[in-house]
């Protein structure tokens, strides 16, 4: 995806690059406590994982970058907002780095994540 | 920071309660609120885009508003209820940090009745944990850095003391300082040259609050010492209050022992609107007194050094003139949190007006031959107190801008589609800024069809569209942005066009004219229409347009 022709060669982006912009920005983002896997079957092995790509999805049609983000929240934070900052923040990041413009962010709030309660 | 030393002996004495609480929120609040522009300014982490003073000032008036009505006696009740607001009205990311920083700090006065140095030590400590511990990735060089340091500070200043002035004063002073650090620790903020725009928010309102108990004015910006050229002295007089009856200017040489804080204070007692500026060993100081107290300043000033020029004006006499002007200023429906402020695209300062005056909280310039860019439809939102925005652009050309608009805020924004200006008056009436945003929106909407649009102007070239020719300054009049026909004259343009409109089976006939169109004209020109259509309601409004003679629109 990202293809670009230049005069040296092709430039070629793959999208497990652009899952791994989108893994930073998310996890640098206040609020999100961590990535969850977009499926039951992914689940099995652990509910919150380390690896980019899962909890991650992103497409590209040749046209336009769609991308899915299912994130676990700490509770006690303004849900929406939290979630708004993540669309946000990795739309910027993403097409800061590539240029390229982002058509969907989905953010699936998968869960919370209660470290104390009050 | 001077003080007012014996309200800060009384303080001491006293300790804080749920009420002084409440006090140092709204403190808190309105100072950064005094201040949100400067942090709107250093807005570059995470994204850029210039709102953070902003989410923050809303994040904590939602608190504000949470508590203001409140009676609790127990700290740790006003706590839990300014962290409730926070978190209801948490706006953006900082805000979302600020609402955390404040459920940590409910719950380190939980079960204490009054808050002294420990408390409120503790009460930091806990504020940074639970900040912490809402992200994965902690960015440092952020607000949550300038967090923690000031809980590192107090923690570390109850060893010296258990004073809670004295702890607020430690915590000032380690925000101020963190803040100053943050650019070492974010790059891009050292590339941008800023410092953390959510840690000098977080500043501020700590600075708030010390400088209410210092007994300090909350309204006005931070003393600054400006170039004496950069002095805003014109713009001042628009912001004229009671008790401002004269302007002083001093210009003068100080001392060698001046003090410019203590200058800065001392001026603060006697007036508002004070401005210092500096240039070349001179001082030049500004000031708006009241009538009794106008040779206060130049007494004063007088020394501290050599005065090398006094200016002084009655500024009630000026504001005389400029409310005889004010009436060509247009005055914009105010809104609350929450409501639906509507921003509109106007050609015109006449029409301007009229739409201000059917509740248009914000005009945006722009018009057929001027389309105002997707950054300008966003400055005209962007610090209005809600985050539900209906636009009307009012023009076929801008409607994109305006839906780029709402592509690149975080509030949620509707985009109406009104194509004319009749069009966006027309969806103006069902406007309740009250209810949903999708149902009035839709509403609005709908109201677009029910009227008719015309423009009469005069053509720029030679040129046939849609079967019609027309010379080059022939006056056109277009029906529903189509061109339907060419003629000599501007009344003769105006009856076709009410002809092609079918005007006779509708009502109302409403002509705004253009500022290159006398207003004597246009009423004779209405009286034509008044008798030919003598069962429609004819009205001449002042649109201040350019280049269109007429806007009309028929309903």
């Amino acid at each position: 995806m990202g293809d670009e022709i230049t005069s040296l060669g092709g430039i070629h982006i793959s999208p497990n690059a652009v899952a791994s912009i989108v893994y930073h920005a998310t996890l640098q983002s206040y609020g999100v406590v961590g990535l969850a896997p977009r499926n039951l079957a992914d689940g099995i092995v652990k509910t919150i994982t380390r690896d980019p790509a899962r909890g991650i999805t992103v497409n590209y049609s040749g046209e336009t970058l769609d991308i899915e983000i299912h994130i676990i929240v700490e509770y006690g934070t303004r849900i929406n907002t939290v979630a708004e900052t993540v669309a946000n923040t990795v739309r910027f990041q993403v097409e800061k780095a590539l240029g390229l413009k982002v058509n969907t962010i989905n953010v699936h709030v998968a869960g919370l994540r209660v470290s104390n309660t009050d | 920071m001077a003080a007012d030393n014996s309200r800060v002996e009384k303080l001491r004495k006293k300790q804080i309660n749920g009420q002084s609480m409440k006090r140092l929120v709204e403190a808190g609040m309105i100072w950064l609120r005094t201040n949100q522009q400067t942090v709107n300014a250093l807005n570059v982490f995470p994204v850029p885009d210039g709102d953070t003073g902003t989410n923050m000032v809303l994040t904590m008036q939602s608190a504000w508003n949470e508590i203001k009505d409140l009676g609790h006696r127990r700290v740790s009740d006003m706590a839990a209820a300014v962290s409730k607001g926070a978190l209801m009205g948490a706006r953006g990311n900082s805000g979302v940090i600020l609402s955390q920083l404040w459920r940590g700090f409910a719950r380190g006065v939980q079960d204490k009745d009054v808050m002294d140095g420990a408390t409120f030590a503790k009460a930091f400590a806990e504020a940074r944990d639970t900040a912490y511990r809402g992200v994965v990735r902690p960015v440092e060089g952020t607000i949550l850095t300038v967090a923690r340091e000031v809980a590192e500070a107090t923690e570390a200043g109850l060893k010296s003391t258990q004073d809670a002035i004295d702890i607020l004063e430690i915590a000032v002073k380690a925000a101020d300082e963190a803040v100053r650090k943050t650019p070492d620790l974010l790059p891009l903020l050292k590339q941008a040259g800023v410092v953390d725009s959510g840690g000098k928010g977080l500043f501020f309102i700590l600075e708030g609050m010390l400088r209410h108990v210092y007994g300090e004015s909350l309204d006005t910006p931070l003393m600054s010492v400006q170039p004496i050229s950069a002095m805003n002295l014109q713009g001042a007089l628009e912001e004229v209050e009671e008790g401002q009856d004269y302007e002083v200017i001093v210009d003068f040489m100080p001392a060698d022992d001046f003090d410019l804080q203590k200058f800065y204070n001392q001026l603060e007692v006697m007036g508002t609107s004070i401005q210092v500026g500096e240039g070349e060993g001179m001082y030049r100081m500004h000031i708006h007194v009241p009538l009794e107290k106008r040779y206060e300043p130049i007494d004063y000033v007088m020394g501290l050094g050599t005065i090398t020029k006094v200016a002084m004006e009655n500024l009630m006499a000026q504001m005389e003139d400029v409310q005889k002007s004010k009436a060509s200023r247009v005055a914009f429906a105010p809104v609350q949190p929450g409501q639906i402020a509507v921003v509109v695209v106007s050609p015109g300062a006449g029409l301007s007006r009229i739409f201000a005056s059917l509740g248009a909280a914000a005009t945006v310039e722009g018009g057929q031959t001027k389309n105002p860019s997707t950054q300008d439809i966003l400055n005209s939102f962007e610090n209005l107190p809600t985050d539900k925005i209906i636009i009307l652009p009012n023009n076929k050309n801008i409607v994109m801008a305006a839906n780029q608009a709402k592509d690149v805020t975080v509030k949620q924004v509707v985009v109406v589609p009104s194509k004319t200006v009749p069009q966006g008056l027309a969806a103006m009436l069902s406007l309740n800024p009250d209810e949903e945003l999708e149902s009035v929106a839709e509403r609005m909407t709908k109201a677009l069809i029910a009227v008719k649009t015309g423009e009469i102007t005069v053509a720029v070239r030679n040129v046939e569209i849609d079967g019609v020719t027309v010379k080059e300054g022939q006056v056109i009049a277009l029906l529903d942005g189509k061109l339907v026909f060419s003629t000599g004259s501007v009344e003769e343009g105006s009856l076709g066009l009410l002809e092609k409109a079918e005007a006779d089976k509708h009502e109302l006939i409403t002509l705004y004219y253009g500022q290159e169109m006398p207003r004597a004209e246009a009423n004779r020109i209405a009286d034509v229409i008044r008798e030919k259509y003598s069962d429609q309601e004819v009205e001449v409004q002042d649109g201040g347009q350019s280049h269109y003679q007429f806007i009309i629109s028929v309903e």
